[in-house]
């Protein structure tokens, strides 16, 4: 059992504010994955968490008591770093024990959590080897073993596979997952990758300026973003972003986006508006890349577009299409043996469901 | 024109005579240097293994007709030569009463102010070390009067411990220099994981940073050690008659003997004077280049 709860946190850095009123509930069993690009603070709040940075307002609560003056090793958590962080003059063994050791734990226990979590992360086999002697993905190993041997209440991990190449990167992602899913710990992960942060979480905190601009499950967070920066920052390829206002034509609202040739409307009658604009405001219209796919099956909720191809790119199974969008640049997923040309005209369908609608000025969702 | 390989064939040939030409050119250049730097010591030797007599009429440069290790003998423990003969045993042993624990002290201070000024860091500790890096300018003659003044209201002047005092001080913005700008290279990371695994301030200290410190360790030993042997300034300054260290001795030999100059005796004790530095270059100079180099530790 551990629960945190984060309340009116905010911290500085002389002048600076790195984080301001974070609010996070994080109950049993949790995977919260902390996102956003660097210097958003994601590190910040979990060194706060883990007690290596001390609280300038607000309160941090483990298993509802409030910790805010409690040491590091008093909080019942583990943490994984970037560099890994592994005693470089001691051997795989003493590094996985040394926390157990500081704690006094029998001989006995020591030694049958060794056994169990070596084998579990498949280390047993270097034991006596000095970091060094170790590849990334073996270092990544042992400095989880070293988390994991004290059984905490909460892992932290700092951007774990940063330093990991892409293939390991992959690997070992769905290693901490299959793990959470054994071991049931909570944990909070902190990641600039956001399909880590998609394919891990169970529910996603996308922070920039040192704000938590959204928190949900992945699936929220990737299909209704409550910002620019967040449908931004969320989904590779980028998501579209369209300016253009708000129309009426016929009693219907609409978007036509800006520097349009013709008279050209993206009908909006089937959007959810969480508050419904005015006639004439500005506004984003956002699209995934998946949204514009090859004619075919016709569904009410796709209009249909002809657009000329800028830039292919192939990804393997599908391939990058940009094309020119009444003067934006958009990017549409395509299937590979989709003809596209670059300078020629080639008719697609966009599907309208799925779109994100934000204020130009506030830039939030609408 | 000649068929294209042969051409080839030709530049490279061209290319590795420019080469061979070029490295034995380097070696001849090394060569001539490291004569030049050796000369000194060969002549210290040479003239230390013969006879006045020999020395008198002979060349600087020629080998002795016959070893003759009584300078030597003279120099370290010897007896008969004029009176108030000063022979460098004691004051040997002198200067490794001091030097050691002023070596130790220091570089284990030093150590210990650069992972804090590193690893623990506080409010002003930027200026801390500013002052401490404004201590290694200071000269000698500078600190040489108030260190006299407060070595005797301790009640340590002339006296081994009051050289161990002084130097250890002197060497202590050295010190905390090098070992903080090592350990400035060493990721936090593994200060923060040591935390969070339960170890305190001197633990972490002990059994995380100074096993990886053998480097940095090397060249401040070595620093320290020819610093504090060599010294001359403090030593006939802070110290006299019998707690001299061993360079004051060597001076009061050479320069303070009333008859004929015995050369071949100053020279044998100038090398005695000289070897244990000597000895420690060549036992961890490989280690001290390495240190000097050495930026993070990876792993």
């Amino acid at each position: 059992m551990a629960t945190l709860q984060v309340s009116n946190l905010t911290k500085n850095f002389g002048s600076t504010l790195v984080l301001r009123q974070i609010n996070l509930q994080v109950s049993d069993g949790e995977f919260i994955v902390l996102l956003g690009p660097s210097g958003c603070g994601k590190s910040t709040l979990l060194n706060i968490i883990a007690g290596l940075e001390s609280v300038d307002e607000g309160e941090i609560l483990i298993d509802d008591y409030m910790v805010n003056r409690v040491e590091p090793k008093d909080r019942n958590i583990a943490m994984v770093f970037q560099s890994y962080a592994l005693y470089p003059a001691m051997t795989v063994r003493e590094n996985i024990i040394f926390g157990l050791k500081q704690r006094k734990i029998s001989k006995e226990q020591t030694e049958k959590s060794l056994n169990h979590f070596s084998k579990m992360l498949q280390v047993d086999q270097l034991l006596e080897r000095k970091p060094a002697q170790l590849s990334g993905g073996q270092r990544q190993r042992v400095a989880m073993g070293r988390a994991l041997v004290r059984e905490p209440h909460i892992f932290l991990f700092d951007e774990p596979l940063s330093n990991l190449d892409a293939k390991l990167r992959v690997e070992m992602r769905r290693e901490i997952k299959k793990l959470h899913e054994r071991l049931g710990t909570t944990m909070i992960y902190v990641t600039h990758d956001q399909v880590e942060a998609l394919s891990l979480a169970t529910r996603v905190a996308v922070m920039n300026e040192g704000i938590i601009q959204q928190i949900g499950t992945p699936q929220e967070i990737y299909d209704k973003p409550n910002s620019v920066f967040v449908a931004d920052f969320v989904g590779s390829p980028a998501i579209n972003l369209v300016p253009g206002t708000m129309a009426k034509t016929g009693g219907t609202l609409s978007f036509s986006p800006d520097q349009q040739s013709e008279d050209f409307h993206i009908p909006l009658s089937t959007y959810d508006f969480e508050k419904e604009p005015e006639e004439g405001k500005g506004i984003i219209f956002g699209f995934r890349p998946e949204q514009i796919s090859l004619p075919g099956s016709a569904s009410k909720s796709q209009i249909e577009l002809e657009l000329k191809p800028t830039l292919i790119e192939l990804t393997g199974y599908e391939q990058n299409v940009t094309f020119d969008f009444h003067g934006n640049e958009v990017v549409g997923r395509l299937p590979r043996n989709a003809e596209a040309k670059l300078g020629k005209s080639m008719s697609l369908a966009l599907e309208l469901s799925g779109s994100s609608i934000f204020d130009q000025e506030s830039t939030r969702r609408l | 024109m000649p068929p294209v390989d042969l051409q080839i064939e030709s530049l490279e040939r061209s290319a590795s005579r420019k080469r061979t030409f070029y490295r034995w050119l380097l070696f001849l250049v090394l060569g001539l240097f490291a004569l030049y730097y050796l000369a000194p010591l060969y002549v210290m030797i040479v003239t230390s293994l013969k006879s006045m007599e020999e020395i008198r009429q002979g060349n600087l440069m020629t080998l002795p007709g016959e070893f003759l290790l009584d300078a030597w003998k003279i120099a370290w423990s010897g007896r008969g030569y004029t009176a108030g003969d000063v022979f460098l045993r004691p004051f040997f042993w002198n200067s490794t009463k001091m030097v050691i624990p002023a070596v130790v002290i220091s570089t284990f201070l030093g150590a210990l102010n650069g992972y804090v000024l590193t690893k623990w860091r506080f409010r002003g500790d930027n200026l801390i070390f500013l002052l401490f890096l404004f201590g290694c300018f200071i000269p000698y003659q500078a600190i040489l009067l108030p260190m006299a003044r407060t070595l005797g209201i301790l009640g340590i002047s002339n006296s081994i411990t009051g050289l161990v005092v002084v130097h250890s001080i002197y060497g202590l913005s050295f010190t905390t220099l090098f070992f903080r700008n090592y350990y400035v290279s060493i990721p936090d990371e593994m200060i923060k994981a040591a935390r969070i695994d339960g170890a305190g301030f001197f633990k972490i200290f002990f059994k995380v940073l100074l096993p990886v410190s053998a480097p940095i360790i090397v060249v401040t030993v070595i620093w320290q050690f020819t610093n504090i042997w060599n010294d001359f300034l403090f030593g006939s300054s802070f110290s006299f008659g019998e707690a001299a260290p061993i360079q004051v001795a060597l001076n009061n030999m050479v320069l303070t003997s009333t008859s004929v100059k015995q050369y071949n005796v100053d020279m044998a004790a100038a090398f005695i004077a000289g070897f244990p530095t000597l000895v420690v270059y060549i036992l961890a100079g490989k280690y001290f280049i390495r240190g000097l180099t050495a930026g993070s530790v990876k792993g």
